[in-house]
């Protein structure tokens, strides 16, 4: 069967859409990684106050909002994107995201305990959790301009 | 991976391209989500989705969470190779006719 070629443009725009529309669903929203951020300047700073019923509440909070946080993500996914979209230079770019953060993170709270500044790991996590926010965001762009720009079919 | 132009009729089909488009795109894809995003009925796409699976494009699963029943769909490898192969073949047609506006290769 042959089709006349506008329509097979069009069907190969609506793929495209299609497509976007699977990807734009599956990025981790903005909310996660601001909620991701606070927890974790919370419990760090809850830790560094070295008083048992803080660090206990703080450790609380922090397991539960964390798991309240995956536990939404979780029943939101609707769909899973396919693997192959993503690849092996989506899933460096992710395993670097997080490694420079937790490099950034680890390497300033040493610095700081060296030279004595107090609260050094929660001065050292500002910088992580601010990466998170304004970095989660910009690195679900990426991914998404990395998986629209695949081919439209190709090896599982 | 290239794959061999073959039109196929079954994916053309308007709703099915739609289906099978957002299909392509997932490792799998829960029921509620193919019919919001396609504004279906229930049946008219339980309907759509018995087509690609008798035709062995499409494999159904349904599985409990709790005490409510959530069905998910994924496109089969023969799913995979024909909608492969009608990618090819609609980019054949445009490229045959000039028309080509955003080049995708298979």
């Amino acid at each position: 069967m042959e089709i006349p070629p506008v329509d097979a443009e069009l069907a190969l725009a609506e793929m495209r859409a299609r497509r976007e529309q699977v990807v734009d669903t599956n990025l981790v929203p903005s909310w996660f990684w601001v909620a991701v951020s606070v927890l974790m300047l919370g419990f760090v700073a809850g830790i560094e106050t070295r008083i048992g019923w803080v660090i206990a509440v703080a450790t609380l909070v922090y397991t539960l909002g964390l798991g309240a946080v995956i536990l939404a993500l979780v029943r939101k996914a609707r769909v899973q994107v396919r693997q192959t979209l993503i690849g092996t230079r989506g899933i460096l770019t992710i395993l670097g995201f997080a490694a420079a953060l937790v490099a950034v993170g680890i390497g300033l709270g040493f610095a700081f305990e060296a030279l004595a500044v107090p609260f050094p790991a929660t001065l050292a996590i500002l910088p992580v959790a601010a990466g998170l926010v304004l970095g989660g965001p910009r690195l679900m762009a990426h991914l998404r301009k990395l998986m629209l720009s695949r081919p439209l079919a190709g090896s599982r | 991976m290239s794959s061999e132009p073959r039109f196929d009729e079954l994916i053309h089909a308007p709703t099915r391209l739609s289906l099978v488009s957002l299909l392509a795109a997932t490792d799998w894809a829960d029921f509620r989500f193919l019919r919001d995003s396609l504004e279906m009925s229930d049946s008219a796409l339980s309907k759509q989705l018995t087509t690609l699976e008798e035709a062995g494009y499409a494999e159904i699963r349904k599985a409990f969470i709790g005490k409510r029943s959530r069905t998910s769909v994924k496109l089969s490898p023969r799913g995979h190779e024909a909608f492969a192969g009608h990618v090819a073949a609609l980019q054949q047609i445009v490229a045959r006719s000039g028309l080509a506006v955003l080049p995708d290769q298979v």
